[in-house]
């Protein structure tokens, strides 16, 4: 518990001092990592939350942030609507995409190996890939919108200023399942769950039940986040699966069930990337770092969990 | 010196002591028992001397040498075996692949020997029908088959971790010839971690007693059954 | 009584592998175009063996493109700057990729479950855009052509030449599946703890079990290479070269040689139909494949035959036996 503890700040005082630092050297670099790290946190928190409570990694997740991207876009083309006005409908979609997902697959995998569980949501990352592939091609969709590329320009520093929606929706998401976890009866039976699903089943909570809710809003939430990102980013089949690995790797770094450390990892992964990026030359290598970060904050994890 | 020593091993997880200090030895033609409420500590100390675990701080002499930083399949190879609280079959082995492993990696024989070897072993403890899957053992075999797993290390000290739960009166006797048997035969230092004090007390010649991590007491059983610490170690537990 | 157990089941691998080898030459006589699903056949079996071989340990590897990729580089790469002739750049490969597997293994092999899984992934992209940016080596990304193929191209040689790497492969499995090999990686599959308790040297074992088999996807890479006269950081290190051949192993049945062989077989000639009816999004039935077995026979194919083989002996000798009793 105290390593556990001491791990925290030392990661979180690591952040504060890579910020600081960026900071000096290059402004536009920290508001850009600032931003990305907005975006990673709010994919990373809902795989935060099944992984805490369901115990499964999705490695569907980014894909399934994926087909809610083009499930907006769709939207938007199809009634030539704002696709912000497609948010609510998408949001309601994904999450009956998450219930009947994960009753139709997942729950029977949900007791039985990890191996297989595993094998199962990749090969559902396959299917919604593929298939978005074959109904929408792989050419990339855009739709421009004129608040996107709005900026601002404080001293000599000049940035977008929408891209800070994703920090918001970051806090806004973080908020919400605190609220959700901590304050609801449906919140409070998860994290029973998530504790020791054997014990809530005897106090007689419906285990299969709260595992489908869980799983849904996560699923939902990713359809908010899905929605944000096709108004900013181009959008193509394969676009979800480097978030999946994003997102575990975030979720390794802050320690399973702990979703305020995500935010905190999130900004060590922001901020590092928009730093290589800001060195000449870096950008054709900035991917190799973001990799080597990955494994190595997975090396940490697993090294200070073995015992446990 | 033979055998298995302890000097001050203490193993914590977290803020919990689970072994504090213990001072505990088995030589070769003994049978110890290890008691005490549950969660005492004993199938963590048996993990710490079969190298499951590595203790904070204490050491772990087998032989006169210093093994405390050998790793658990080093151990096994050495001469130190053990059987499972919790039942673990290697299901995707059948009955004789079970025991064979022990003479294949911990006695390194060839797989032919090995076999021959298990299948020796299995006759000796009366367990037949060599090519059944573990799922297909009654709960007497399943027993039978985790003593052979542990024995094939060709073990010179043997740790049995409650491998009569579960059992009947009848089964329990037929256990109990089996590892007084196996003691007298193979000269080996056995540690019973039992909640029977009645096969306690039938197989041993002295016991430890371990409560919240710390060993209170040691000597025979009819001497430690009276030791007041002892007794309310009981009756303050969960017995 | 074991000799009643032991006689059928000795047969049907015997059986099993004189069809293989006719079903292995009819190519030859049948023309270029089964020539070429072949050979496409044999790579993506290759891959597929490999990745069983690793998962009888119970690791689990997303990594096959990425060795598969690096491999068909180390031979582009051998061939180019150390002379390799073109049929040693397939052993070239298995060395250098499993050297590099060795290396890798030793520290990513503590991790385990999703972590060991998640590792590999990321590891093939970091073998990607190495080659991708390292342009006064490979090319960057427009990759780099091979000076002269293995016997220039002749479909028939390069045909024979996969064969044969084929059956080394198929033998390094069997070899797995019958020495000691198979039952380190089985007992540490099922139980580690126990596994160790018996002596298993797990680290190691495993260790071996990444190297080989990342050597084999090295090779196989090699091969890649040698049949297409050139390696790109898109095409070599394309995740398909990780989807089907794990698509075809479930499908066929974990743990043994033969699943993936009959998967390979399967999916690979069914997946040639498919390309010709749905072009754009066939890898789709790859995905519904893994998730359908998953789900509703995590066994394969030949774990459904083999249980009912075994189903109808032990009827046949229970019965024998209830007649001695």
């Amino acid at each position: 518990m105290t390593g556990f503890k001491r791990l925290q700040v030392a990661l979180s005082v690591a952040a504060g001092i890579a910020v600081v630092a960026l900071f000096l050297w290059r402004p536009t670099a920290v508001v850009y990592g600032l931003q990305r790290a907005g975006l990673y946190a709010s994919i990373a928190l809902p795989m935060a939350l099944v992984l805490g409570i369901v115990h499964i990694v999705n490695l569907a997740h980014g894909e399934m942030m994926m087909v809610a991207a083009y499930l907006s876009y769709a939207a938007a083309r199809a009634l030539g609507i704002d696709p912000l006005l497609a948010l609510v409908p998408t949001t309601i979609v994904m999450f009956i995409v998450g219930i009947v997902l994960y009753r139709l697959t997942i729950s029977r995998t949900v007791d039985g190996p990890e191996l297989n569980q595993l094998i199962l949501t990749f090969g559902i990352a396959m299917v919604l890939g593929q298939a978005v592939n074959m109904i929408a091609t792989s050419q990339p969709r855009k739709i421009s919108l004129d608040y996107v590329s709005a900026s601002a320009t404080v001293g000599d520093v000049s940035f977008g200023v929408y891209d800070f929606v994703f920090v918001a929706l970051a806090a806004a998401s973080l908020a919400g399942l605190y609220l959700f976890l901590k304050k609801t009866r449906l919140g409070q039976a998860a994290t029973a769950v998530g504790q020791n699903p054997r014990g809530a089943r005897i106090v007689g909570i419906d285990v299969q039940r709260t595992y489908t809710i869980v799983f849904a809003i996560s699923a939902a939430l990713l359809g908010i986040v899905g929605t944000f990102f096709m108004t900013k980013f181009s959008i193509f089949p394969t676009v979800g699966g480097s978030y999946t690995m994003r997102s575990f790797s975030l979720v390794a770094m802050a320690g399973i069930g702990n979703l305020p450390m995500i935010v905190v990892s999130s900004v060590i992964l922001g901020v590092s990337e928009a730093a290589i990026q800001a060195v000449p030359h870096g950008g054709g290598w900035s991917p190799l770092v973001f990799f080597g970060l990955i494994i190595l904050a997975i090396m940490i994890r697993s090294f200070r969990g073995g015992r446990a | 010196m033979k055998g298995l020593q302890t000097e001050a091993l203490t193993i914590r997880f977290g803020g919990l002591t689970a072994v504090d200090g213990v001072d505990f030895s088995l030589t070769p033609g003994e049978i110890v028992g290890i008691i005490g409420p549950n969660g005492a500590g004993k199938t963590t100390l048996i993990n710490l001397l079969a190298g499951i675990y590595a203790p904070t701080s204490g050491r772990v002499v087998f032989d006169g040498e210093d093994i405390t930083a050998v790793p658990a399949h080093r151990r096994a190879a050495l001469g130190i075996g053990r059987t499972f609280q919790l039942i673990h079959p290697l299901e995707d082995l059948t009955l004789v692949e079970n025991v064979m492993t022990g003479f294949l990696f911990a006695g390194r024989r060839s797989l032919r020997a090995a076999r021959e070897a298990a299948a020796a072993l299995c006759r000796d403890l009366g367990l037949g029908g060599l090519n059944r899957s573990t799922g297909e053992l009654n709960i007497l075999e399943t027993k039978k088959m985790e003593i052979a797993k542990a024995l094939a290390v060709e073990p010179s000290v043997l740790f049995l971790d409650e491998v009569m739960a579960g059992l009947n009166s009848t089964e329990t006797l037929d256990v109990i010839r089996m590892v007084r048997e196996i003691a007298a035969h193979r000269n080996l230092g056995i540690g019973v971690v039992e909640h029977v004090m009645g096969v306690i007390k039938e197989l041993t010649e002295r016991v430890v007693v371990l409560d919240g991590g710390r060993l209170i007491a040691a000597g025979p059983y009819s001497e430690v059954s009276q030791d007041p610490r002892v007794v309310s170690a009981y009756l303050g537990g969960s017995v | 009584m074991s000799s009643i157990e032991q006689r059928p089941r000795r047969r049907a691998p015997w059986v099993f592998a004189a069809l293989a080898a006719l079903l292995a030459f009819l190519p030859l006589v049948a023309g270029p175009y089964p020539q070429t699903i072949a050979r496409s056949v044999l790579t993506y079996m290759m891959l597929a063996i490999s990745w069983d071989m690793l998962i009888r340990s119970g690791q689990l590897s997303f990594g096959i493109a990425g060795f598969f990729g690096l491999g068909g580089y180390a031979a582009a790469i051998g061939a180019t700057y150390l002379g390799v002739p073109p049929v040693l750049t397939l052993v070239f490969a298995a060395v250098v990729v499993g050297v590099v597997a060795l290396l890798i293994g030793a520290v990513v092999l503590r991790l385990r479950g999703m972590y060991f899984a998640i590792v590999t992934l990321a590891l093939a992209e970091i073998f990607r855009i190495v080659m991708h940016n390292w342009s006064s080596l490979t090319g960057g990304p427009n990759g780099m052509l091979l000076p002269r193929s293995a016997f220039d191209g002749n479909s028939v040689a390069t045909y024979l030449m996969m064969l044969v790497l084929a059956a080394v492969v198929i033998g390094v499995s069997e070899w797995f599946r019958h020495s000691r090999i198979h039952f380190a990686l089985t007992a540490i599959r099922d139980n580690e703890t126990v596994a160790a308790s018996a002596g298993v040297n797990i680290y190691a074992y495993l260790l071996t079990a990444f190297a080989i088999t990342s050597g084999i996807q090295g090779a196989v890479g090699a091969s890649y290479a040698q049949l297409f006269g050139f390696v790109t950081p898109e095409s070599s290190f394309n995740v398909n070269y990780t989807l089907i051949p794990l698509a075809m192993t479930l499908l066929g049945g974990m743990y043994g040689t033969w699943g993936p062989v009959v998967g390979a077989v399967l999916l690979g000639v069914v997946g040639e139909y498919l390309k010709l009816f749905i072009p754009y999004g066939h890898l789709l039935v790859y995905g519904v494949i893994i998730v359908l077995v998953i789900l509703f026979m995590p066994r394969g194919i030949v774990g459904l035959v083999r249980g009912h083989l075994e189903r109808s002996r032990r009827t046949t000798t229970a019965s024998e036996k209830g007649g001695a009793a």
